[in-house]
């Protein structure tokens, strides 16, 4: 299988502050890749820089063999990796179908004069690129809901549109930033069998930030694990679990201590009531 | 005060009260008879005296009073009793007002004290007009009687449209049936119908053309300034309304346009006297580049700077148009005058019915052209930046083009607006591309409905038509500006007519929201 993204020893400093420290990570065309790590351990600051909003200060960031680290992102998003946000950040005041209108712009070619003079390009890639956002509606679910505008959608609705959107781009690589951040056992379960539906049926790549254990374990091929900007961990999910490091990482590094503790009490008091 | 209805009635007095102190006091007591006066076209008083219509001003204002003092008690207990005793308290109160002013006032005009002195629009005229022209006390009494009894007029007014069941049916039922032949299927038929829009298409081509004909010099030149500043507001709102990036100083693209076209074709400081459209054209050219290559610094900066720093071009280009520096080419502080008129195949239109219809035609060219932009993806791409210009780089809009993109048309347009306006008053000086023109056009596109193309004509028209029909609020125009904006950001912070966003999807059913996500 080819390599879809390949991250080569990427930091990226705010100040002196080491938000990301020579991370690694390479994922493999049409797989499942899980990154997760505490709080600030810099996830999302990794997505940043893969998105090019921030440009990595060393390290290289290769899509398909081609660098795209220092890259703007709306060339970034031209060559085809699209992303959700961990606040949901729609364009509030659009109805539901312009959100993914918008998220076409990079497949659509008329320029300003074409729309002024209302060319054959401006109006077939027009009544294209609604027939194609209509279609994206019904497969996200909120087909009915396309005049509504964003900010007055439900919030799963929101969540479900905001990748609507970013598959409006046609991706070949998806960023998820917590895509079942404040979602109820349901919606989660949902949101995760979509996930896989997004990578089995349409054949894209995902990178997704969870907090999450058991949708990460369920539908993860591969989890790296990041703590202070480091990755101190990658592989499969059933490696991950018992990895001491992703422990400590996650609960302390007394966690050993810990778990003794622990056991010791509960076998005190399992004395006592008997 | 444990008594509701007496603290409805005064609550109503007391705002009526300080509405008529402060209306005495900035003198729109005088400006409001000559209003009326207007309406009954008597303007220089010779049916009545002016005291007579300055009373008609008062019992209107009492009818306010009452009817809103009786709204408030009878939202509270719907009886016809208590509503009046409110809107009597309300007339009392704001009528103590009045006795007040008078007293104090009429006293001082007795006793010969000038108060201009402190109160510059308070004349002894003002004084006496607010007085009847009685004596003090007289003058009081009878503010306080109109006060009172016009309140109750207005009570009773407003216990007549709600209470009273046969009227207030009849209201309902008008509104309900007014409701339904708006969406009623067939009015939609007859909408979509295309021979209907073609007729109607005519119509309006048949009134823009008959109109400025028939209604004189007066109202051409009127809607000529009221299509200049609809020009102005269509281009702004591009960068400002779409684009969402804050351009203060957008006289500086008015001035640019003028200037280049008057230097075409007026004879001063060369002699060019160039074809009048080559000039227009040069005009607007000139002023679309100023966008481009001012852009190109200033339109990396977000917000708040870059207003800053607009702001500071429209000054400097109001500046630069007065000092000696280039005199010969904007003629100083006396501006570019002869400026030429249009001519059409050799054959010159310079009066101001062809001057309205070269403005009608620039109007609707370039609301074309807005109207085109405003749903296509560029102009999708301009209101994604203008929400969220992270997200939007995001989704692959090149937000830096984007916003060049919408400066340099915008530019154009008010170059083209500059030009007209040049061409038509056949002279351009410093002081019409003053700091003032670029504030009235944010003002007009705010009031009107920021980034809708109607609402910036209905704007165009608040700001600049009915203060120019108004001539007498003149004076006022500015305080009329600041409360007309503090009460709009109040109860209408969207404008009179605000953005709808278009249907692109026409399902009938909505399926649920949180269902399946397969």
């Amino acid at each position: 299988m080819k390599n879809c993204i390949q991250v080569n020893q990427v930091s990226k400093y705010f100040g002196g502050l080491t938000a990301v420290n020579k991370v690694d990570l390479e994922v493999s065309e049409g797989s499942i890749t899980s990154i997760i790590g505490p709080n600030g351990a810099g996830k999302t600051t990794l997505f940043n820089c893969i998105s090019g909003y921030y440009k990595p200060e060393v390290g290289q960031i290769l899509f398909f063999s081609e660098p795209i680290h220092g890259l703007p992102t709306y060339e970034v998003a031209k060559m085809g990796i699209s992303r959700t946000y961990q606040n949901i950040r729609l364009f509030s005041q659009m109805t539901a179908i312009e959100n993914i209108m918008l998220g076409q712009h990079t497949r659509l070619t008329n320029i300003w004069i074409d729309s002024i003079l209302g060319t054959p390009r401006h109006n077939r890639e027009y009544k294209r690129s609604i027939e194609e956002a209509k279609r994206l509606l019904k497969f996200v679910g909120l087909q009915g809901l396309g005049d509504t505008q964003a900010k007055n959608l439900p919030y799963g609705a929101q969540r479900r549109l905001e990748i609507a959107r970013a598959l409006g781009n046609k991706p070949k690589l998806l960023l998820l930033d917590e895509p079942t951040a404040g979602m109820n056992p349901q919606e989660t379960t949902k949101m995760t069998s979509f996930i896989r539906s997004l990578r089995d049926d349409l054949g894209i790549t995902i990178i997704l930030i969870e907090h999450d254990m058991r949708v990460v374990m369920d539908i993860s091929d591969q989890i790296a694990v990041l703590d202070y900007g480091e990755k101190i961990a990658e592989g499969l999910p059933k490696d991950i679990q018992s990895n001491q490091r992703v422990i400590e990482a996650y609960l302390g590094p007394d966690v050993s201590l810990l778990t003794k503790k622990y056991q010791e009490r509960k076998r005190l008091r399992h004395a006592v009531t008997n | 005060m444990k008594n509701p209805t007496l603290k409805n009635g005064l609550t109503a007095g007391v705002i009526f009260g300080i509405l008529t102190t402060v209306m005495f006091l900035i003198g729109f007591n005088e400006v409001a008879a000559k209003l009326i006066s207007k309406v009954f076209s008597d303007q220089n008083f010779t049916k009545f005296p002016q005291y007579y219509y300055f009373g008609i001003f008062m019992v209107l204002l009492g009818i306010w009073n009452g009817n809103i003092a009786a709204k408030a008690e009878f939202k509270r207990k719907n009886d016809l009793l208590s509503s009046l005793i409110a809107s009597i308290i309300g007339g009392l109160i704001a009528g103590l007002f009045g006795l007040i002013l008078s007293l104090i006032f009429g006293s001082l005009v007795e006793q010969q004290i000038d108060v201009r002195k402190y109160l510059v629009s308070v004349s002894p005229e003002s004084i006496k007009l607010f007085l009847f022209e009685k004596s003090a006390l007289t003058g009081g009494l009878i503010e306080l009687g109109l006060s009172i009894i016009s309140a109750l007029a207005g009570g009773l007014l407003f216990y007549l449209f709600n209470a009273v069941n046969g009227v207030n049916k009849a209201k309902q039922s008008l509104f309900k049936n007014y409701q339904s032949l708006i969406s009623s299927p067939k009015t939609k038929e007859l909408l979509s119908d295309p021979i209907f829009k073609i007729a109607m298409y005519l119509l309006i081509a048949v009134a823009l053309i008959v109109i400025p004909r028939n209604w004189g010099s007066y109202w051409n030149y009127v809607f000529g300034t009221v299509g200049i500043y609809v020009l102005l507001g269509i281009g702004l709102n591009m960068i400002t309304g779409w684009a969402g990036q804050l351009v203060i100083g957008y006289s500086f693209f008015f001035a640019i346009g003028a200037y280049t076209f008057a230097i075409f074709t007026s004879p001063e400081p060369h002699n060019l006297m160039w074809n009048f459209w080559i000039a227009l054209g040069l005009g607007v050219l000139a002023a679309g580049l100023s966008g481009l290559l001012l852009g190109l610094p200033i339109l990396n900066l977000r917000g708040d700077y870059l207003a800053i720093v607009t702001l500071g071009l429209g000054e400097i280009i109001r500046i630069l148009l007065k000092s000696d520096l280039l005199t010969d080419f904007t003629g100083g502080p006396r501006g570019l005058q002869k400026i030429a008129g249009p001519t059409l195949f050799g054959k010159p239109f310079n009066s101001d019915v062809d001057f309205m219809y070269l403005i009608i035609v620039a109007v609707l060219v370039v609301s074309f052209l807005a109207h085109r932009l405003q749903n296509s993806r560029t102009g999708k791409a301009w209101y994604a930046i203008n929400l969220d210009e992270t997200v939007a780089k995001a989704t692959g809009v090149n937000s830096f083009w984007s916003k060049l993109l919408a400066l340099t048309l915008s530019a154009a347009i008010a170059g083209l607006a500059g030009a007209i306006f040049a061409s038509r008053n056949q002279y351009t000086g410093p002081d019409d591309h003053t700091l003032m023109v670029s504030i009235n056009v944010i003002c007009l596109i705010i009031v009107g409905g920021i980034g809708n193309i109607p609402g910036i004509f209905l704007g165009a028209f608040v700001l600049k038509g009915v203060p120019e029909i108004l001539r007498e609020i003149d004076n006022y125009r500015m305080l009329v500006f600041g409360v007309l904006l503090i009460v709009m950001m109040r109860i209408r912070p969207e404008g009179f007519l605000p953005l709808q966003r278009p249907k692109l999807e026409k399902f009938v059913k909505p399926v649920n929201p949180e269902g399946g996500a397969q």
